[in-house]
């Protein structure tokens, strides 16, 4: 029964791994592969290159920002609309949305909204008076950034709100009642009952958002080709223009092999906080 | 204190409306607005009356509905290899402890890697075997990237089954496979059906791999084609926004179609 799972596993995971271990170690083209052993050249190189470098921190910033805005809004927003209500059963279905729509179209749409002559935010900017003239919200290095991320806000918010809803669904009732008959009130029962309650599922969410954003890719992509310089090139798509831009197959499998290397580490580190979390606070 | 409590509500609700739904509603009626206008206004409603001249050229200027269908192909192929592998490995897992440790944390742990990592050794190896450019090719990618999603999902599903339906059946004489495809896929099938729409919705708007894997309109999927747009024809925004709601239509409807499933499958995979 587990035999096609284990089959896709040692074809499209085992396999890439060696495969690129073996291609790190090489001077190798896209379409040469393989060409001379260099041994830990590339390795060395990727230590060096500043642009490498700038890409990890640049996915940091990234992943680690847009977690933290969409938990807190998110989770927020599911403690505000915690009941059966009108707003929340509506606020449910629209939230959906945003998630499940291709990140591709999406992009292509706020491309227009922060557009520096025709954009819808501009436009209104202006108007209110908030802006003083046109600003290319793509096209400065730190805004572009900061734009994207907001695309990712908008696309993901929604996402950590309903998985949050679920979470409250899930608490126990005994220790609130226990609570209310110890004459505790909403906001001590709220700090001393429900935050920690929810804290190991609320860092589920924060950590399957954190994992999603470290591959942010099509945003990039679409929105700002990693521009403008190299102030949004996110590590996916810096070893994507290396790769299949410049051909560089061997090492961008020695900056693939880094990237796996400090992803298994944060992973890591994350599990033991999820754990500890779970022990303390958990059922 | 009640009445303001019910107020605040409704108001963040407005307020969480607008941010949500202004870029979808934007996209709509900037693709129903003269190309002039969209070229010197960026207001929210089109002021010039509407026009149906980018509908009309972005059909005529980029094969959409072969993007379309391509998307389609390759989506319900993904997605039928994707619960082929998954459904048997996740009952597998769960009931007989198959794989031990190793095996769940393998698939669910493929999830952490970004698929770029695997692009290289994964686009040699589709070349070697001839499936670049091919719906095939793309398909098989897009089950190994979906296998955690579903895994994962369907595992929980599997784990909250009464043990009890298939120890008689057990009793009565069914092999493993007799107990699966008889009583836990019937029982599982509301759960199946969530899994089947996330892995069709996943297919349908992945990027990077249709990027590196197909080159022609024989595999090019609908985020291609949406890419392809800006770059040949410079940025007619009106074109894109209704190009890219042809896009959208179907995975909204699709999602609305089956809102409880998807909710439910949703919340309780991932929320234990």
């Amino acid at each position: 029964m587990i035999g096609p799972a284990v089959l896709t596993l040692i074809v499209f995971s085992l396999y890439p791994l060696i495969y690129s271990i073996a291609l790190s170690a090489t001077d190798s083209q896209l379409a040469r592969p393989f060409r001379e052993f260099i041994a830990f050249k590339n390795y060395t190189n990727a230590a060096r290159d500043a642009l490498f470098g700038n890409s990890l921190v640049l996915t940091f910033v990234y992943a680690f920002g847009v977690t933290a805005i969409e938990t807190v809004i998110g989770f927020g927003l599911a403690l505000l609309l915690n009941r059966e209500s009108g707003p929340t059963r509506f606020a449910r279905t629209l939230g959906l949305l945003p998630f499940i729509t291709p990140p591709v179209a999406i992009a292509a749409i706020w491309r227009l909204i922060y557009d520096p002559s025709s954009g819808m935010l501009n436009h209104y900017l202006v108007r209110a008076g908030i802006l003083e003239q046109n600003v290319a919200f793509l096209g400065v290095p730190g805004l572009a950034m900061a734009s994207v991320m907001l695309v990712d806000i908008w696309q993901w918010t929604p996402f950590v709100f309903l998985l949050s809803l679920a979470v409250l669904a899930g608490l126990p009732h005994e220790p609130y009642e226990a609570a209310a008959v110890d004459g505790a009130n909403g906001w001590q029962q709220f700090i001393h009952l429900t935050l920690p309650l929810c804290l190991p599922g609320v860092l589920v969410i924060a950590i399957l958002r954190l994992i999603g954003a470290m591959k942010v890719f099509d945003l990039v992509f679409m929105l700002t080709f990693g521009g403008p310089g190299s102030s949004t090139q996110v590590a996916s798509f810096y070893i994507y223009k290396t790769a299949f831009q410049q051909f560089k197959t061997g090492y961008a499998s020695a900056m693939t092999i880094i990237v796996i290397v400090i992803l298994s580490v944060l992973v890591a580190l994350l599990t033991a906080l999820y754990r500890r979390a779970q022990a303390k606070y958990g059922p | 204190m009640r009445t303001v409590m019910h107020l605040l509500r409704w108001v963040t609700v407005g307020l969480l409306l607008a941010f949500t739904l202004i870029p979808l509603i934007f996209m709509l009626t900037t693709s129903l607005k003269s190309p002039i206008e969209i070229r010197v206004s960026g207001s929210l409603l089109p002021s010039e009356g509407i026009f149906l001249v980018n509908w009309e050229r972005a059909f005529r200027n980029v094969p959409l509905p072969r993007y379309l269908w391509n998307s389609l192909f390759v989506g319900i192929m993904s997605t039928t290899m994707t619960l082929l592998v998954a459904v048997p490995a996740s009952y597998a897992i769960v009931r007989f402890r198959a794989g031990g440790r190793l095996l769940p944390s393998w698939i669910l742990g493929t999830y952490v890697a970004p698929p770029i990592v695997i692009s290289v050794p994964v686009f040699m190896l589709m070349r070697s075997v001839g499936l670049v450019d091919q719906p095939l090719g793309l398909a098989l990618l897009h089950m190994v990237a979906n296998l955690p999603v579903a895994t994962w999902m369907l595992m929980d599903f599997v784990r909250s089954l009464p043990l009890e339906v298939e120890e008689a059946a057990q009793m009565d004489g069914a092999s493993h496979w007799g107990v699966l495809l008889r009583i836990v896929i019937p029982l599982i099938l509301p759960g199946l059906v969530a899994t089947a729409i996330i892995c069709l919705i996943l297919s349908w708007n992945e990027f990077l791999f249709a990027l590196i894997l197909t080159y022609s309109l024989r595999s090019q999927t609908f985020p291609i084609g949406i890419s392809e747009f800006q770059g040949e024809h410079g940025l007619q925004f009106g074109e894109i926004s209704a190009a890219a709601l042809t896009g959208i239509v179907p995975v909204y409807v699709l999602a609305m179609f089956f809102q409880r499933y998807l909710i439910h499958g949703l919340t309780r995979g991932s929320v234990k």
